[in-house]
């Protein structure tokens, strides 16, 4: 459970967004204009905080900018309306550390939120285990038990990057971003095949699953022990 | 009358009159400032010689100038021999004339004439000297020689003067008249524009001068402005058209549901299915508000240098498992030594990967697709082929516009809006976008990016011979 701050002015979004995230089990603040959200973001602690990209009042960038100098660092995650790319840009450097592009998907918000919240442990860690699984970044290999993988270089990033993050949803664009660098929407079924090809060489017959499916989501990466 | 001094026709005659009537002016005063000097300076030698000599001889003194005098019948020439008193000698003049230097030189003055007894006075060009023995001998000619040729210069410039300005007005009417006249047609023909005629195009004459020029130029504005509009109201006609469609199977199947489903689970799949088709209806969306904010060039200001290889190689790696699953061997050959192309390295790997999607799409199961990026003597070229149905000629123009599918092509998914991206995307780098036939019978699409002169190359190849080495190294590449 985390306390989030949501800075948004149109209350249908904001209502669905604070549904969303508190069915999930987040306690979510709600800010519809810019200073109330910069007096709200200033007053309490919040774990994340997710603030629109144009506020009546004050600019969310602005916003955000003035925390930062104030030296907030609370996590935040910028949204913003579709169709500005250099957008992201902008963003990212007036201190986000996210950025969703409206219209976008609840799951998506949720689980880039989730990413936020949860860091990676020690990204130098260079012998990643989770279960019965264990990969070797250096040497480049990936075993489970005592089987070796076999994985290609690709499928060996998408795997670290599923297990930094055990148990936790990514969705595709999240590993299309992470793992192969790049920013756009592909076509889903790109990163299913993918993901497929990593599940079939991790998942032989007999053994229990280890990558699920979260419907209409992503995937998550699950201890099989 | 305003709007006669207004119009350029006016002006232009006016202006051309102006400036006939001021050479005219400038010419007749140059003749007339050169024939008075001359004539001028030629009645003062005269008057020099004749003075100095009178002069030169005491005795004949009065005979000579007498002389002088009698040489003219009609009253023009004047002298006279002045005692030591000064008073007159001989010679029709009454006294030397005021102010006179008797230096021999000739000097305009004026003085007392005795004309056949009748008393004048009058302006003449006069020289005197003194003699030995105290005398003054004066020799003098009118001036009105002189005045008369100036009257005659002014006359005759009067006289010319008119025609000129008649000539040069004409003359300007007529040049500007004609300017008016292509002026006119040009401008009905940018009414009728005006008025929504988008087809009307501007007259354009026979030759090349600037009004050609320019109305040619104006014409392929208009052509662009009308694609560009035709492709707008078409672009409007299949969004709508597109959006119209999801959202009635939506309606539908909401409406539907509603009356019809009876458990949880029905409600859900049929929440499943509308939310996919709404996704679908986004990604359309979406992919129509980034085609315009990329032809607007929103996104130059991300340009960094992108290295164009690891670009396709990765789209080739990208796709690499998709194309297996159909059974599609997927080929690349990635020439070594590309420079970085300046540009937006996301974008770059979106329209390589359209141009690879189409093609695995197309491909027949146990087809090939090919990718390659070598440099040719144009420039630097991305190659996308595969051994699909290809596209028909008379397809080929519209396959980059926006909504355009091909009939080949309506029965597989996709929204027409691939090929318009890698169009706007290749636009944005300064690229060009070409699809032919595959020699293998599919359809081969062609990124170009021209170079200039090969730079950035690697290694010890000669630099001048860039252009034939790199056709060479393609052709080994290929095998």
């Amino acid at each position: 459970m985390a306390r989030l701050l949501l800075i948004e002015d149109d209350a249908e979004t904001a209502r669905e967004v604070r549904g969303d995230l508190g069915g999930r089990g987040h306690v979510v603040g709600w800010a519809s204009t810019g200073p109330e959200g910069a007096a709200y973001a200033r007053d309490e602690a919040w774990d994340a905080i997710i603030l629109d990209r144009m506020l009546p009042g004050l600019d969310g960038l602005s916003v955000l900018q003035d925390l930062r100098r104030a030296g907030n660092r609370t996590p935040a995650l910028v949204l913003s309306t579709l169709g500005d790319v250099d957008e992201r840009i902008r963003g990212l450097r007036a201190g986000g550390d996210d950025y969703l592009a409206k219209p976008f998907v609840l799951a998506e918000l949720a689980a880039r939120i989730e990413a936020l919240l949860r860091r990676p442990v020690d990204a130098r860690e260079t012998i990643l285990r989770v279960g019965s699984l264990e990969i070797d970044l250096i040497g480049g290999t990936g075993r489970r038990g005592a089987r070796d993988l076999g994985l290609l270089p690709r499928e060996l990033k998408l795997l670290e990057y599923l297990m930094r993050r055990p148990g936790q949803v990514v969705t595709r664009t999240l590993l299309f971003e992470e793992v192969w660098n790049y920013r756009f929407t592909p076509k889903s079924n790109l990163i299913d095949v993918h993901v497929g090809r990593l599940r079939r060489k991790l998942e032989a017959v007999g053994e229990p699953p280890l990558i699920h499916n979260v419907r209409g989501i992503g995937f998550t990466l699950a201890p099989d022990d | 009358m305003t709007d006669l001094l207004r119009s350029t026709t006016f002006r232009w005659a006016l202006g051309i009159a102006i400036w006939s009537v001021l050479l005219v002016l400038a010419t007749f005063s140059f003749v007339y400032w050169q024939t008075a000097a001359y004539l001028r300076e030629e009645l003062a030698e005269t008057l020099r010689l004749e003075v100095r000599a009178a002069a030169a001889d005491p005795a004949a003194t009065a005979m000579r100038a007498e002389t002088w005098i009698a040489m003219d019948l009609h009253a023009t020439h004047f002298g006279g021999l002045f005692g030591p008193d000064g008073k007159r000698r001989s010679g029709n003049l009454d006294a030397v004339p005021d102010g006179l230097a008797r230096d021999g030189d000739a000097h305009r003055v004026s003085a007392d004439l005795d004309i056949a007894g009748r008393a004048l006075r009058d302006e003449i060009w006069a020289a005197a000297l003194s003699l030995p023995d105290g005398r003054t001998v004066v020799i003098a000619h009118d001036t009105d020689e002189i005045d008369r040729v100036q009257a005659t210069t002014l006359r005759a410039l009067g006289l010319g003067l008119m025609p000129t300005l008649a000539l040069s007005g004409l003359g300007g009417l007529l040049l500007a008249g004609r300017a008016r006249r292509r002026l006119a047609a040009t401008e009905a023909a940018v009414a009728q524009v005006m008025r929504g005629d988008l087809r009307k195009r501007l007259p354009v004459g026979g030759g090349n001068d600037e009004f050609d020029r320019l109305a040619g130029n104006v014409n392929r504005m208009l052509d662009e402005i009308e694609r560009l509009l035709g492709e707008v109201s078409s672009v409007g006609d299949a969004v709508a058209h597109d959006l119209r469609t999801p959202l009635t199977r939506l309606r539908a199947r909401l409406e539907r549901t509603r009356e019809q489903a009876s458990s949880v689970a029905e409600f859900r799949e049929a929440v499943d299915q509308g939310l996919a088709w709404i996704d679908q209806t986004l990604a359309m969306v979406t992919a129509v508000l980034r085609i315009g904010e990329i032809e607007h060039g929103r996104r130059c200001a991300g340009f960094a240098p992108v290295d164009l290889a690891a670009v396709v190689r990765e789209t080739a790696e990208f796709y690499a498992p998709v194309a297996e699953d159909k059974a599609v061997s997927l080929d690349v050959a990635v020439e070594a030594g590309i420079p970085p192309v300046d540009g937006d390295r996301d974008l770059l790997f979106e329209a390589v990967s359209n141009l690879v999607d189409n093609a695995v799409k197309f491909a027949p199961p146990g087809g090939r697709v090919r990718i390659g990026l070598a440099r040719e003597v144009k420039g630097v070229v991305i190659l996308v082929e595969d051994t699909g149905p290809g596209i028909s000629p008379a397809e080929r123009d519209h396959v980059f516009q926006r909504f355009y599918r091909a009939e080949r092509a309506r029965q597989t998914p996709g929204n027409g809006l691939g090929l318009g991206l890698v169009a706007a995307i290749a636009k944005l780098h300064g690229f060009t976008v070409e699809v032919r036939d595959s020699p293998e019978g599919g359809a081969r699409f062609a990124v170009l990016w021209p170079l200039g002169k090969p730079r950035g190359q690697e290694g010890p190849r000669d630099a001048g011979a860039g252009g034939k080495t790199a056709v060479r190294v393609i052709g080994e590449h290929a095998r």
